[in-house]
Order: structure tokens, then C-alpha cells, then sequence
């Protein structure tokens, strides 16, 4: 990958896919859906770490 | 002796350093292996070949510690900074950048950064200079440098051709150019509503803000992201650049063109500084208030390098237009507030007198509106004069001159300082010049100065 010393700007770069015209938007979209479902993902495994977790605080 | 570029720092893989009259860039393993490519391939044969890149050759140095290879460029005669530069020059720039962006990407290289600090003027056009931008392509990454192309470039044009607003105080101010939230404040609903402002400002300051801190660069190569969306984001950034335009009207220039000493004196005013320089045979000139830089190209065609710096960048940018091939430097810079030192350490840009180090002043038409304009007082005017200790092609405008009476027609005499009679003003001078030619102009306002410092 190219070495960046610069701060790209996260918005900027998915930005810049966009402006690539209608293939751009199509690779934007799916880098935006591997973010979602990556998020999803994470937020589910939260979610289960959270209720694992929930017998200890019932004792109160 | 070997100095540092103050500012060149920022890139881990290449910096310049100075090594007597010699510019030497020092790169690392990472830099040298971006270099080797580069070098190898067709691209930068043509852009050097086109004069678009500074030419660049690997030199038989031993590399210092921690360097792996040392690279030698032809030393630039004047820099100058974005902030400095008239709106054609920057936009000249801008397209400068893409085109090499897209003629390095058709060559499997990018160009990892998009800072006008990059590109410097030579003879009237833009030269890039940081070969240690250059880096191989590899796909399925983005244009890394396209937030700072729109900041440094984009903005500042659209700030001038959108808004009215001169971008160089900006970029004086904040020389990463304004953020697309700012710009999406400073323009009008109309322009706001543009298809290029929706996208570049209004959808770019949405995503950075929601975006912030998100690591996207494995996710856009994941979903496919190729060199050919750069390369169509270009094309559209080139036209957007092209569209843009400022109709700066000519008339200060006009204006100035037609007072009735202008055209009167300027033969006598040339001959007297064409006297002037062949006693002092000068390499670099600077033409303090070049208006429209008729003095500078005299001082140009006898070899030297003319700086010309003025306030008022309309005369400028017509100068600029016929600058090209002409050993002619412009700066927009006003003379009583030049471009101060200033970036990290205060060191990372230099004061514009500290660069331009002239060993001839031109100063004509001017001292009267540092002294009736700006109310700098007479003998502090010379004493700056002294400064450059270098001779002075002066003209002296008497209180009388009809320019003085219309510049202090709003100002009472105990308002303006000392030393402006031609009696007093000459006792000034003589303290620290000594007179080596002087003629007095039609209409006996206005006295031209050899000076020599004493």
C-alpha cells in the first residue's frame, strides 16, 4: 500500500470514489456496506459481551 | 556546508538539502526505491523532456547516515510561495498537478501529496520540484492527496472566481487553504447549488465530518477501487479548473497607464535604469511597486533576474501573462507588509526579502505611497532602502507632484512626517547614499537617483 504521510481525510476518500462517476458510486457503496456490516458485526459482538456479563449485575 | 531545506521536512522518505550552491535531495530506502521506478519509466522522461518536472539526477555522494541515495536539481533562481501568486498562476498550477497526476498514473505512479509548495516558477511557468512525491501505484488505492488538491488548489480558486475574495490573504493565514465547511459557509446558495459545490465542498464537508477517523483505504480497495476513478475524478477537476475564471477588469492598470507622467517619463525612466544597471551589473533586481513590470523587463533583458513584487494583483496577473520566457519573478506581496517568515519554527516558509537577497533595488513610483499612503516616514523609507545594501534606482516625487496633492488631499500638513521637501529629503539621503547619477524629470516633480550605499 502507498506509504501516506498525509492525512487523507476518511470522508475524502470515499468521497473521491464517488467522483469517479457510476462505477465509483458502486465501489463507494460497497466499501460504505462492508463498513456497516463491519459495524454490525462489532455492535453484535458487544451486544453478546453485554448480556454474558448481565447475570453479575443482577445480584444487586 | 551542508544546510537543511527548512522546508522540506514533512516527507520521512526524501528531503532537500543545500550543500553550498548545490541542491541535493537525500532519500531513504523507501524513497530510493520510489525513485529507481520513477526514473525507469517513459513518463518521467517526458515530463522532465517538457520542462514540466525539475530535472533530477542521482549523484555519486556517499549518502549520510540513515540516507540511501542522494539526488541533485538545478537550483530554483526565486521562490515563491502559493500566497504570492497571482489566480492564473495558481490555477496554472493546479492543472499542472493533474495532468502530471494523470500522466504519472498511466505510468503506474502517483503522486502522494497536492500542495502547491510542490510546483515553483521558472521564467513565467510552473515547474513540479518534489520528485519524493512520486510513488509507484498500486491498485485499489485512492488519490490520497485529493483533500488537500481541493484545500490548496480548488478552494482558493473558487474563493476568487465564486466569491470575489483574494485567496492569497488566506493562504498567507492558513497555508493548508480553507476546509470544504468553510468554503460551503463563504459561498453564496447560488454557487452552493453548482453540481461541482455539491460535490467537492457541500458532500465532501458532509462525509469528513460523519467519516472522521474511519479507516476506509482497505475497505475501497476491497470494494474495487481502481486508478481508473482517479483518473475520472481528474478529467472533471481539469474541466472544473478550466471553468473557473477571474475577470480582474484592467483598469488600475488603465488607469494607470493613462496619467500624464506615466507615458511622459518612462523613456527618460528607462534610460536613466538601463544607465543604472550597466554601472552596477546586477543578477538580481528587485522592482519594489513593479506596477506592470516595464522596469522589470528592462532589468530582465540585461541577464539579471527581475524580482517584481506589487500589492495589487491585477497588474500582476496581466505581467504574468507576458512573463513567459523572461527571467521575470512575481510576487503579489504589499511592500509595507511583505510575506513574513512564518510554518513550523517560523522557518518552514522564509520572509520574502530573505529570499529574494537583491544586489539592485528598483524603486520607482513608490516611495511617495509608502510616504503620503502609508504614512511610513521619509527617512525610515531610506533607511529600508539602505537594508538591501545593495544600489537603488530611486524616484523621488516632491510634495508638489500632482500624485502627492491627490494622495493627501484628505490629510492636513501636521499629519504627514518631516523630510519630505526635496532639500530635507536630500540631507536624508546623503547620510547613508552617496549619488552616482541623478536627473530631474518634465515638470521638475520628480527626481531620478543613482544611489550607492556610503
Amino acid at each position: 500500500m502507498v506509504f501516506g504521510y498525509l492525512d487523507a481525510g476518511s470522508g475524502s476518500l470515499i468521497l473521491q470514489a464517488i467522483l469517479g462517476g457510476l462505477a465509483g458510486i458502486a465501489v463507494a457503496f460497497k466499501a460504505w456496506k462492508a463498513r456497516m456490516m463491519g459495524k454490525k458485526a462489532i455492535a453484535e459482538a458487544e451486544t453478546e459481551a453485554i448480556s454474558d456479563e448481565t447475570p453479575v449485575n443482577t445480584e444487586s | 556546508m551542508v544546510s537543511a531545506d527548512p522546508g522540506s521536512f514533512r516527507d520521512p522518505a526524501s528531503h532537500v538539502v543545500f550543500d553550498d550552491d548545490r541542491v541535493l535531495r537525500l532519500l531513504d530506502d523507501r524513497g530510493l526505491e520510489a525513485w529507481k521506478h520513477l526514473e525507469s519509466t517513459p513518463f518521467f522522461k517526458q515530463a522532465v523532456g517538457s520542462g514540466r518536472l525539475i530535472t533530477t539526477t542521482q549523484v555519486d555522494d556517499s549518502p549520510p547516515d540513515g540516507t540511501a541515495a542522494v539526488l541533485q536539481h538545478p537550483r530554483i533562481p526565486f521562490v515563491s510561495y502559493p500566497y504570492e501568486w497571482t489566480f492564473s498562476m495558481l490555477k496554472d498550477a493546479a492543472l499542472l498537478q493533474l495532468d502530471l497526476l494523470a500522466d504519472a498514473l498511466a505510468s503506474g505512479i502517483t503522486i502522494k501529496d497536492a500542495t502547491p509548495f510542490n510546483i515553483q516558477y521558472v521564467e513565467g511557468r510552473p515547474v513540479f520540484i518534489d520528485i519524493g512525491s512520486f510513488e509507484e501505484y498500486r491498485e485499489g488505492e485512492p488519490w490520497i492527496g485529493y483533500r488537500q488538491f481541493t484545500r490548496q488548489f480548488l478552494f482558493p480558486l473558487m474563493l476568487r472566481a465564486w466569491a470575489g475574495l483574494p485567496f492569497q490573504p488566506w493562504l498567507r493565514g492558513d497555508m493548508e487553504g480553507p476546509t470544504a465547511s468553510e468554503m460551503k459557509r463563504i459561498l453564496s446558495s447560488g454557487k452552493r447549488m453548482k453540481p461541482s459545490a455539491l460535490m467537492h465542498v457541500s458532500l465532501q464537508a458532509k462525509m469528513e465530518e460523519r467519516m472522521s477517523g474511519a479507516a476506509v483505504r482497505g475497505d475501497l480497495k476491497d470494494a474495487g477501487f481502481s486508478a481508473d476513478l482517479i483518473l475520472a475524478n481528474v478529467r472533471k477537476l481539469r474541466s472544473l479548473i478550466e471553468s473557473l475564471n477571474w475577470d480582474h477588469g484592467v483598469e488600475g492598470w488603465s488607469d494607470y497607464q493613462s496619467c500624464d507622467h506615466v507615458g511622459r517619463d518612462r523613456q527618460a525612466k528607462g534610460d536613466f535604469l538601463r544607465r543604472a544597471l550597466d554601472r552596477a551589473k546586477p543578477k538580481r533586481v528587485i522592482d519594489l511597486g513593479a506596477n506592470d513590470g516595464f522596469f522589470s523587463a528592462i532589468a530582465a533583458e540585461t541577464g539579471a533576474l527581475a524580482i517584481a513584487v506589487d500589492g495589487y494583483e491585477p497588474v500582476l496577473e496581466e505581467l504574468y501573462g507576458r512573463s513567459k520566457g523572461k527571467s521575470i519573478a512575481i510576487v503579489v506581496s504589499e511592500l509595507t507588509n511583505p510575506s513574513p517568515a512564518q510554518g513550523w519554527a517560523s522557518q518552514e516558509r522564509s520572509a520574502l526579502m530573505d529570499r529574494a537577497k537583491p544586489d539592485h533595488v528598483i524603486a520607482y513610483g513608490v516611495i511617495h505611497h509608502l510616504i503620503y499612503t502609508a504614512s511610513i516616514p521619509p527617512a525610515t523609507v531610506l533607511d529600508w532602502l539602505r537594508s538591501f545594501d545593495a544600489p537603488v534606482a530611486l524616484e523621488f516625487v516632491s510634495p508638489d507632484d500632482e500624485m502627492v496633492a491627490k494622495l493627501t488631499a484628505n490629510k492636513l500638513e501636521q499629519e504627514l512626517h518631516p523630510g519630505r521637501s526635496e532639500t530635507e529629503f536630500r540631507v536624508l539621503l546623503g547620510q547613508i547614499f552617496n549619488i552616482r547619477e541623478e536627473h530631474t524629470l518634465e515638470g521638475d516633480t520628480r527626481v531620478l537617483f543613482d544611489l550607492v550605499p556610503s
